[in-house]
């Protein structure tokens, strides 16, 4: 009795200890549709250190660090009137986005966002060229600037409009300098969705008032 | 045969274990310093033998780097205590009443010993962040990577195919479950520095496709991290075939995260994301962050309370529930154990620590019968004394 009952302790330990070696096994499973947004933050201690020596690839779209002072000036840039194209999703302004909106075809999404930062925030060509890294384009010098950039009314004052094709995603841009402070109006996503939707885009922009005390 | 079971209920070989056990924890906190508390409880606790090397950076290190102190493993003592208590338990002691909270004693030890091997086999752990406002449904793993290609052409849903790094050897072809790809691994390197090329030609990459060729990437590869705070960079050059036919080399890294444009695979006029990413485990509910909140004491910055309040919403309704999860205040929900770990982005973003172990209610348990076993044993021998006072 007690030979056996010490066997089956012995037997029991190692059964266990084989059952430990199940090895991790390739799988594929589903998963509900998931929008790509999420980044993986750094705990509090350290500043984001994503690996990449040299400048920065791409600033996070859409998760983009509210730095102190920011929301302040948002709030006084005051707001804006627009008018949502037909078949858009209107989400309510939150926080420093001044309108946000959705679309969505067969082609895939995409989502326009409107901020407004004071002064000129680095100059037209180093907002495109952040733009650019977005969609995974090369940067590119100020002498091509015109080449894929025309001029734009918002608001019946003087904008920049940019088409920026890249492979799977596309942004269609608008910068708009505003009496010291400037206008970011940014479509982005899947290429197909953007350019089937550049007409709407073009729309809503004309159909953008803002809120204007000095003229 | 009787020799064996001699030698396995001998109390002598209870104490010489018990000694090695005092040895073992001792050079393993020693060597957590330089190895961080994951790698350290692989070496000694979950391993059969291990040597410790005195660090060559310690004082004396240069003249004490040869020393080496051999002992055995976490396996093996615990295995050998385990048969020790059992062996001697049932040929030497007698089913007797006066003997009962011993017994209750030496089961509980016994569970005790069974119930940490149970959660070191089956215990998983994970972290979720989530930011304030924001809803996740998966949780990733602290050191486990796998290599993903990810079809999102359905209308309703993502199917993932996953690959884990650590199936990923140099030279070997592996297929990619449920879809007609395979992948073969060009180079793998645990941590690995990333960077552009200065310059517009990139030489010394055998990438020839993907975010490698646009924005000219170069990699230097870099010993693992053990320190806790640091992640370990896991990057690899991975050859893609569609049925035999190669279709291009990647780089994938788990630093090209989702602030990053997708790499795409394209076959057969679809298209796959092909990513390289910290293991996830998805769950049939998702997490919101309502509010998280870090108290400090007024008019210091030191931190007193650590709180997150939370949705759970599961796609079966009547498990819904909301949680506040503080300090020592872990949510249970659904096997699973959400403890407040940790915060990021000036308190906008809560992280959970998510621990999986089917074992956890043994130690309980096992605490539970070694008390009441001292209970009645010395309650026994307390009633013999006051018999015997009157």
């Amino acid at each position: 009795m007690n030979q056996s009952l010490a066997r089956i302790a012995l037997a029991g330990t190692l059964i266990l200890g084989l059952s430990g070696c199940e090895q991790d096994k390739p799988t594929s499973y589903l998963i509900p549709k998931e929008e790509r947004n999420v980044t993986m933050p750094v705990p509090a201690a350290d500043p984001a250190k994503d690996g990449l020596s040299d400048t920065a690839v791409a600033s996070a779209p859409g998760t983009m660090q509210v730095l102190p002072g920011m929301q302040a000036a948002a709030d006084e840039a005051g707001e804006i009137a627009y008018t949502v194209p037909a078949g858009w999703e209107e989400i309510p302004p939150s926080g420093i986005r001044k309108a946000n909106l959705k679309v969505a075809d067969e082609n895939g999404s995409a989502e326009l966002t409107v901020l407004v930062f004071p002064g000129d925030v680095g100059g037209n060509l180093a907002n495109i060229n952040r733009w650019r890294g977005q969609v995974a384009l090369e940067p590119i010098t100020a002498d091509k600037l015109p080449e894929i950039t025309e001029n734009y009314t918002i608001a019946a004052h003087r904008g920049l409009y940019v088409r920026l094709e890249g492979g799977a995603q596309s942004i269609l841009g608008a910068l708009l300098p505003f009496h010291g402070s400037t206008w970011f109006f940014k479509f982005q996503g899947d290429s197909g969705t953007i350019l089937a939707n550049e007409d709407a885009f073009k729309a809503y922009l004309d159909s953008v008032q803002m809120v204007d005390h000095q003229h | 045969m009787h020799l064996i079971f001699q030698f396995f209920s001998s109390l002598r070989l209870t104490v010489f274990l018990l000694g090695f056990s005092i040895v073992l924890v001792f050079f393993g906190t020693l060597d957590q310093v330089q190895y961080g508390i994951w790698h350290t409880q692989e070496m000694y606790f979950e391993s059969f033998f291990v040597v410790w090397a005195f660090p060559a950076h310690a004082p004396g290190g240069d003249f004490l780097h040869w020393v080496r102190v051999p002992m055995p493993g976490g396996y093996t003592l615990g295995s050998m205590l385990l048969m020790n208590l059992v062996t001697a338990h049932f040929v030497r002691f007698k089913l007797t009443w006066t003997k009962s909270g011993i017994f209750m004693i030496h089961i509980g030890l016994m569970l005790l010993i069974v119930a940490e091997l149970v959660t070191d086999l089956t215990a998983v752990e994970s972290q979720m962040p989530v930011d304030e406002g924001g809803r996740s449904n998966f949780s990733q793993s602290y050191q486990d990577n796998e290599l993903v290609f990810i079809n999102r052409s359905h209308p309703d849903h993502d199917q993932v195919h996953a690959i884990p790094a650590s199936l990923m050897k140099p030279g070997q072809t592996l297929d990619v479950p449920d879809t007609d790809f395979s992948i073969r691994t060009i180079n793998i390197y645990p941590n690995a520095e990333i960077g552009r090329a200065k310059g517009t030609t990139v030489t010394n990459t055998p990438a020839t496709q993907g975010a490698a060729v646009r924005m000219g990437i170069v990699i230097s590869p870099l010993p693992k991290s053990f320190a806790d705070d640091e992640i370990n960079t896991e990057t690899a050059y991975v050859e893609v075939f569609k049925r035999g036919e190669s279709l291009g080399i990647w780089l994938v890294s788990n630093v090209l995260d989702e602030r990053f444009p997708p790499q795409m695979v394209e076959a057969d006029g679809k298209e796959w994301e092909l990513a390289m990413r910290f293991q996830r485990q998805y769950y049939p509910f998702e997490v919101e962050l309502i509010d998280f909140k870090h108290d400090r004491y007024p008019g210091t910055d030191v931190p007193h309370n650590f709180s997150s309040e939370v949705m759970v919403r599961h796609q079966d309704d009547n498990k819904t529930q909301k949680a506040l999860i503080y300090m020592n205040h872990p949510l249970r929900y659904e096997g699973l154990t959400f403890y407040q770990a940790s915060f990021a982005n000036q308190d906008k973003t809560s992280i959970f620590l998510i621990v999986r172990n089917p074992g956890w209610i043994l130690p309980y348990i096992s605490v539970l019968l070694m008390g009441l076993g001292m209970c009645v044993q010395f309650g026994m021998h307390f009633v013999k004394f006051l018999k015997k006072r009157r």
